[in-house]
């Protein structure tokens, strides 16, 4: 590229309160280029993403647009700079027609009411240029995701944008349709538009982009000429975290089936997963944000119903699966987010604690206070939960606390089987390990574990087997001996690889 | 992110900073009002008067109790007046039709509990939201009432029945022993058993709650089904202290309900609340209605005052907890 760049970032760092995001990372973009934003789950792409649209502001670094430094201080500073953005998430209003998105906050008057006329046209022109035929008059919500994602473009194009951002374009579109968008990139590039396009789908880089930057846990990896990198080359840039601690794992055979999952599809996000998690074994379930990792688990655990497929718990078919059901059974979810979905913050450590149990501690139906603060003193014991009183409310705790209550919890039950989403995010180093620690120790007592990660090393530290899910399919099986970080993003971005 | 975690957990708060307050807001103002009615009304502080406020609030506590519930759970139920209108009416139907006073009695809670069953099977099984089911039941309920009662007042003049109403026991009047019952029943209830964890619970998080493995839903539905019921006994013990019911008694009571328990502190979000704070709530409606009647302010101004006391009150509460004088 020999042009001036029309955007070039240099050092940007950003943190977030005891997160570095971004650590001094470069990015170009020259006109007419689409230059593909590539790394891991928390890779720090979507801040980047969102310092160059205006949403965040950088704690440290330069933004030159066309050679002249510029501060973005919000996103419609950015937006009147030529900065577009297409989150995966449209900023459209459903109920509104296209005509009417295109222009929202702008619209164009006349004589003090809205000029629709001019909107039309204005809409039309854009639309036509992109070599889309909607009508102007639809409303969005009448639109399939293609053409809704087009109308974005026409929006971010309405405010003369010479630099597109997308997040994920393709991540909710058919082949088809991709096609199409395709299509209209090249036609973007030769308007000399440039693109910054982020994408989990390794096959893409070589299809659509002119140049590659890798990321990692915040820091610049590199950047390539799309022409000079193959794959493999890629993910050995995206992995290669260091692996921070030891993991304590005992490994011992496998027990009885616990857990078997056949086909279980719902809607778009799970499409015939399937899957095995016997006792005595902690399984992995690794894949991209989005791969209908969470999804599965709230299916398995019945929290969420689904259209096709089976789940068997110790060999018995389960029917009509809720949450209470496989609770008797002997299921326990530990929820990625504890705040909203795994404690009543209102409440004490000891109610948290209990919720699940009542009925076998207290079959009567009367709470015994005394022996719930007997029972509850045993767990604040055994998993040295810090806490002044078991009266305290769940939400004065901190995270790592937070999840020894939720796991005490599903301890009070006697579960069998633990489904652990995301069991340390958020979490610090010191009761992270206590965590795998108890990890461990529960299937040495013969529990079955179900562990979603989004954390490799955490995946491979752990893990007896790793499921990798993908488009909401389970689409590859590694033992421990064969796993590598490198296999599991090739198998979550669904780049071929040789077993 | 966990920071914050650890400072916040260092900071003195008590266990349970709304739920087992002190003396809340509401208290202070029940207080004020005794205070200013003893001296401006010379007939309010004498133990008649007193007993007068005690029967006058037993079935606005009886409500109370049954708001409080739905309340909990983050619910709202605007059929409980209108319940309480037709269970009075069935109860006295009941009467009319040869019955004894315990089958009386219990047809009316039964008519309440159906009513709850079906507010509340709409809610859990039907998934509309609490304010449009109750909505429609409180108009199917004041509609049947005008219907069984070819709209007109009923009458029973049942020894037993009128016991009910106007009977005591020792100094206290039936109404008032029939509503400490009630509250002694819903305050076990509550913080006793494993239902009202669960209340408090879904209020609190509804869908942790429920991926604890409760069967939230059956528990939502029983909170309507004992809301029905209560305003349902209320409605009976209406009918007997007016020997007879009408088919337009029970109009607005699901509002002072409501409001004695958001007075009481209860709050619409979160589940946040005591059933203690909803006795104040009652008590603060019904001192205010009986000095009202004391000092001679005629019944056509008392809604729009009472209405005014209810702002003042709730305004006083949101100042106190922006200022943070109170959690």
């Amino acid at each position: 590229m020999v042009d001036e760049p029309l955007l070039r970032a240099r050092q940007i760092t950003k943190t977030f309160p005891g997160v570095l995001a971004l650590d001094g990372v470069d990015f170009d973009l020259c006109p007419g280029e689409v230059h593909v934003l590539l790394g891991e789950n928390g890779a720090g792409k979507s801040t980047l993403m969102k310092i160059l649209a205006g949403a965040y502001q950088p704690d440290a670094g330069t933004i030159t647009l066309n050679g002249h430094p510029v501060q973005m201080a919000t996103p419609r500073q950015a937006q009147r700079l030529g900065v577009g953005i297409i989150y995966q998430e449209f900023n459209l209003v459903p109920y509104m027609n296209v005509a009417q998105n295109i222009f929202q906050g702008r619209f164009p008057h006349r004589w003090g009411l809205l000029d629709h006329a001019t909107m039309h046209t204005e809409s039309r022109k854009l639309l036509d240029g992109l070599n889309m035929d909607i009508d102007t008059r639809a409303k969005v919500v009448s639109l399939g995701v293609a053409q809704q994602q087009m109308v974005e473009v026409a929006k971010a194009l309405s405010v003369h944008s010479k630099i597109l951002i997308m997040d994920e374009p393709t991540a909710a579109l058919t082949d088809r349709e991709i096609e199409q968008l395709f299509a209209t990139i090249h036609r973007l590039k030769q308007q000399g538009i440039g693109i910054i396009y982020i994408s989990h789908r390794l096959q893409e880089v070589h299809q659509i982009g002119d140049r590659v930057t890798v990321l990692r846990d915040g820091k610049f990896i590199g950047t390539r000429q799309v022409s000079q990198v193959t794959v493999d080359e890629l993910i050995a840039m995206m992995v290669g975290r260091t692996i921070t601690h030891m993991f304590p794992r005992d490994y011992q055979p496998q027990g009885r089936e616990a857990v078997r999952v056949e086909g279980l599809s719902s809607g778009t996000r799970l499409r015939g997963a399937s899957l095995r998690v016997h006792s005595g074994e902690i399984v992995g379930l690794a894949g991209l944000v989005g791969a209908g990792r969470t999804e599965l688990a709230r299916a398995i655990f019945g929290a969420d119903p689904y259209q096709q497929g089976q789940v068997w718990v110790f060999g018995q078919p389960v029917k009509a699966a809720s949450p209470d059901k496989m609770v008797k059974l002997g299921m326990g979810l530990l929820p990625e987010d504890r705040k909203t979905q795994g404690l009543a913050m209102i409440l004490s450590l000891s109610e948290n604690v209990v919720l699940a149990s009542l009925k076998r501690l207290f079959p009567r139906r009367f709470v015994d206070a005394g022996m719930e603060q007997e029972v509850v003193a045993q767990y604040i014991r055994d998993l040295r939960i810090a806490t002044p009183s078991p009266k305290r409310l769940v939400q004065f705790l901190s995270g790592g606390t937070q999840q020894k209550v939720v796991l005490a919890k599903w301890l009070c039950t006697h579960s069998k089987i633990f489904i652990f989403d995301e069991p340390t995010r958020g979490i610090d180093v010191g009761a992270k390990a206590e965590i795998h620690g108890f990890m461990n120790e529960l299937v040495k007592q013969g529990a079955a574990v179900l562990m979603i990660s989004s954390d490799l090393p955490e995946i491979l530290g752990m893990s007896d087997r790793i499921y990798v899910m993908r488009q909401g399919r389970v689409v590859a099986e590694v033992p421990r001996e064969q796993a590598t970080q490198e296999r599991i993003v090739a198998y979550a971005m669904g780049h071929e690889v040789e077993p | 992110m966990t920071d914050g975690g650890v400072a916040k957990s260092i900071r003195p708060e008590s266990e349970r900073p709304a739920a087992r307050a002190k003396l809340p807001p509401v208290a202070w103002v029940v207080l004020f009002m005794i205070a200013f009615f003893g001296v401006t009304a010379p007939g309010f502080f004498t133990v008649g008067n007193f007993l007068n406020i005690m029967l006058q609030g037993s079935v606005l506590l009886i409500m109370g109790v049954a708001a409080t519930f739905v309340i909990l759970t983050e619910g709202i139920d605007l059929s409980l007046g209108s319940v309480l209108t037709l269970a009075g009416v069935t109860a006295v139907l009941v009467l009319q039709g040869g019955q004894s006073v315990p089958v009386a009695v219990l047809v009316g809670i039964l008519t309440g509990a159906a009513c709850g069953a079906v507010t509340g099977g709409l809610i859990t099984v039907g998934k509309l939201p609490p304010f449009i089911a109750s909505l429609g039941m409180m108009g199917i309920a004041a509609g049947f009432a005008l219907v069984l009662t070819r709209q007109g007042a009923i009458y029973s003049d049942v020894p037993a029945f009128i016991f009910l109403g106007e009977g005591s026991l020792g100094i206290l009047p039936m109404p008032t022993v029939v509503a400490v019952l009630v509250f002694a029943v819903g305050w076990v209830g509550l913080y006793q058993t494993d239902f009202g964890r669960y209340i408090i619970s879904i209020g609190g998080n509804e869908a942790g709650t429920r991926l604890s493995g409760v069967n939230t839903a059956w528990w939502k539905f029983l909170t309507y089904v004992a809301a029905g019921a209560l305003a349902a006994l209320g409605g009976v013990i209406m009918a007997a202290r007016l020997g007879a019911a009408d088919p337009i008694v029970g109009n607005g009571w699901e509002f002072d309900a409501i409001a004695a328990t958001i007075l009481g502190g209860t709050s619409f979000e979160k589940g946040n609340g005591t059933l203690g704070g909803t006795v104040l709530g009652v008590l603060l409606i019904s001192i205010l209605r009986n000095g009202l009647n004391v000092v001679g302010v005629g019944a056509m101004w008392q809604p729009a005052l009472i209405g005014l006391v209810i702002i003042a009150a709730i305004v006083f509460d949101v100042l106190l907890k922006q200022r943070g004088v109170i959690q």
